[in-house]
C-alpha cells in the first residue's frame, strides 16, 4: 500500500534520517534516536501525545534545530551543510499558529515574502505567488490585510506563504486546531491537491479521523522515539500501541474492534472500509 | 530567557526570610550610601560588605556573574575612558597634545566603576532573595496603588511568555527563508519588522483576553481589598532595618555634619 523503504537505496528518498537525537539546552532529550526515510509524493501523518517529539522532529528536518547526534540528509545532501534558508526551499514548514508569521499589509505581499527571501527572479516570484494564492483559494482576499481574516483563512495564508517557496516537502504543524468541520475539509482538500501535484505532505496532528481519512503512512511518536511506522490500518489494528501514546483511535475503529466477534477485521480506519467489511461478513454484495 | 527575567534563587537564608519591605529600604539606603561615598577604598569596603551579604544569601556564583555581565562591560569602559575625560590633579602621567592622563583621573575612574559594581550587586541581593510576587506585594504595602502593582506583576509574569513568542516568531520567519544575520545593520533592523508586527499583534491580543479574564473574575468589585498573605515585622526585621539605617546614617553624618572627606 505504501512504498516500503525495504530494498531501496537511500538515494531514492528525499529525507533520510539516521539515528538522530536532539537535546534541548536544559538537558531534556526530546529525540532519542529516530531513523526514517521519506520519499517524494508521500502523504504522512505524524502522531503522538503532547511532548512526544513531533514538533522537535519537524524542526530538525528544516534546520531550525540541528540534531545533537546522528545524520540527516535532505535532497541528497547532508542538512548540516545547508542554512535554514536553503532548507526552506526543500522543506516548507507552516507553523501551528499562523499569527506568528503574518505581518504584511496584504495577503499578496505576505505570500511573496518567502520566495523573495530565497532570492528568486522577479518573474518566478510572481509565478509562485500566483500559484500559491490560487492553490489555497485565496484569490478574492489578495488585497486584504491578513490579520483581519478568520483563523481558517489566516492559516491558509500561512500555508500559501510556505508553498510559494516551492518546497518539495510541505510540513503542516497541527493545521486543523481551532477550525470547524467545513474549514477542516476545505483545508484538507488543498493539502490533497498539493500531494497530487507531487509534493510530499507531512501532517502533524492529534486528529485521528484526519489520519484515517488522508494519510497513507503514519509515524507514531512516543517519548522521543518513533515507535511505529506503518499504514493507517496497521496503526489502528493495534489499539494497545495507540493507548500507550495517549491517542484516541477514530470511533469507527473502536466499533470495528467491538464487532470482532462477527468477523469484522481490526484494521478499519474509515466508515467506507467498515461498510465493505460488513458486506463481506454477510457474504453478500451491495 | 527565564533566567534573564527572574533572578530569584531558591533559598532559606536570613536574607530570603527578611521582610521584603525591609529589604527594599535596606537596598535603597545602601544605594544612597554608594552614591555619597567618593573614596576608592571606602567603596571597595562597601563592595566587600555587599559581597559578604551575597555569600550569606548563598548566591550562586554562575548566576551572579551572568546577572552582572552587562555591568562588567560598562565598568571596563569607564575604567578605560574616564582618565581621558577627567585629567585633573597631579601627578601627570602622560601628556601629548590634547591628551593628558593624571593619576587622580585613573583612580577616580576605578572608583566610579566600583560604585557601579556596588549599585548593581546591592540590587541583585534584593532580586535574588525576593520572589517577584513578594516584591510587588511589598511595594503595594508601602503605598503603591494596587492597580499599578497588578500591572507590574502582570508585566513581570508575561516577560518570559513574550520571550518564547518572539523566539517562535523568529523561527517561523526563518522557516520562510529570512536570514536575520545577513546584510548591513540598516537592512538587518528592517528585517525585524517581520518579528515586531506579529509580536505587537500578539501582545495586544493577549492583553485583550487577559482584561476579559480579570473582569470575569470580578476584578475591582470591592474597593477595600483584603489580603490572603500579610507581612508582619519580626524582631530580626527591626534589627536589620536599624543596621541598614546606621550603615547609611553614620557615613552621612560624618560627611555632611563633620565634613569628613569620604
Amino acid at each position: 500500500m505504501i512504498p516500503r523503504p525495504i530494498g531501496r537505496a537511500d538515494k531514492d528518498f528525499f529525507i533520510v534520517a539516521r539515528d538522530i537525537k536532539y537535546s534541548y539546552g536544559d538537558g531534556i532529550e526530546a529525540l532519542k534516536g529516530v531513523s526514517l526515510r521519506i520519499g517524494k509524493g508521500e502523504f504522512i501523518a505524524v502522531v503522538g501525545g503532547n511532548g512526544s517529539g513531533k514538533t522537535t522532529l519537524a524542526k530538525n528536518m528544516n534546520g531550525l534545530l540541528r540534531p545533537t547526534s546522528g545524520s540527516l540528509d535532505v535532497a541528497g545532501r547532508p542538512s548540516a551543510e545547508m542554512t535554514v534558508a536553503e532548507l526552506a526551499h526543500h522543506i516548507g514548514y507552516a507553523f501551528q499558529n499562523p499569527d506568528h508569521q503574518l505581518f504584511s499589509g496584504t495577503v499578496e505581499e505576505e505570500v511573496r515574502f518567502g520566495p523573495k527571501n530565497l532570492g528568486m527572479e522577479e518573474q518566478e516570484v510572481e509565478k509562485q505567488t500566483e500559484h500559491a494564492i490560487a492553490h489555497m483559494g485565496l484569490q478574492e482576499y489578495r488585497q486584504v490585510q491578513p490579520l483581519t481574516l478568520t483563523l481558517g483563512l489566516r492559516r491558509k495564508v500561512s500555508i500559501a506563504s510556505v508553498i510559494a517557496m516551492d518546497p518539495q516537502v510541505i510540513l503542516l504543524d497541527e493545521p486543523t486546531t481551532g477550525l470547524d468541520g467545513r474549514e477542516i475539509a476545505d483545508l484538507m482538500k488543498c493539502a490533497v491537491s498539493l500531494n497530487e501535484e507531487g509534493h510530499t505532505l507531512i501532517l502533524i496532528t492529534h486528529d485521528m479521523r484526519l489520519v484515517a481519512q488522508y494519510a497513507r503512512r503514519v509515524l507514531v511518536m512516543a517519548g522521543g522515539r518513533l515507535i511505529l511506522d506503518s499504514d493507517p490500518a496497521g496503526v489502528f489494528s493495534d489499539l494497545e500501541i495507540l493507548a500507550s501514546t495517549k491517542l484516541e483511535p477514530p470511533p469507527v475503529t473502536v466499533l470495528a474492534h467491538s464487532l470482532g466477534g462477527f468477523g469484522i477485521p481490526k484494521d478499519i480506519a474509515t466508515p467506507e472500509q467498515l461498510v465493505d467489511a460488513i458486506m463481506r461478513a454477510r457474504g453478500g454484495t451491495q | 530567557m527565564t533566567a534573564f527575567v527572574d533572578l530569584y534563587t531558591e533559598g532559606d537564608t536570613f536574607l530570603h526570610r527578611m521582610d521584603p519591605r525591609v529589604k527594599i529600604l535596606g537596598v535603597v539606603f545602601l544605594t544612597v550610601l554608594a552614591l555619597i561615598i567618593g573614596n576608592l577604598y571606602y567603596l571597595l569596603t562597601l563592595l566587600a560588605a555587599i559581597g559578604i551579604l551575597l555569600a550569606l544569601g548563598r548566591a550562586k556564583l554562575s548566576k551572579t556573574l551572568y546577572a552582572l555581565k552587562m555591568v562588567l562591560r560598562v565598568m571596563v569602559l569607564i575604567v578605560i575612558l574616564w582618565p581621558f575625560f577627567n585629567p585633573t590633579g597631579t601627578p601627570v602621567l602622560f601628556h601629548y597634545g590634547i591628551i593628558k592622563i593624571t593619576q587622580p583621573g585613573i583612580i577616580k575612574g576605578i572608583a566610579v566603576a566600583i560604585r557601579i559594581a556596588c549599585l548593581a550587586s546591592v540590587w541583585y541581593i534584593l532580586m535574588f532573595t525576593t520572589t517577584q510576587r513578594d516584591l510587588v506585594r511589598a511595594l503595594v504595602k508601602m503605598g503603591l496603588r494596587f492597580d499599578f502593582g497588578l500591572a507590574l506583576s502582570i508585566a513581570l509574569r508575561f516577560l518570559p511568555t513574550f520571550g518564547a513568542m518572539v523566539e517562535s516568531i523568529r523561527d517561523a520567519q526563518r522557516a520562510r527563508g529570512m536570514e536575520f544575520d545577513r546584510g548591513s545593520v540598516f537592512k538587518r533592523s528592517r528585517k525585524y519588522v517581520a518579528v515586531l508586527v506579529p509580536t505587537i499583534v500578539g501582545a495586544l491580543r493577549t492583553a485583550d483576553t487577559l482584561s476579559l479574564a480579570l473582569q470575569s473574575r470580578a476584578y475591582g468589585a470591592r474597593k477595600d481589598r483584603t489580603y490572603l498573605r500579610d507581612f508582619s515585622m519580626r524582631t530580626s526585621d527591626y534589627a536589620a532595618l536599624a543596621l541598614f539605617g546606621l550603615a547609611l546614617a553614620l557615613p552621612a553624618f560624618a560627611k555632611y555634619a563633620l565634613n569628613v572627606h569620604i
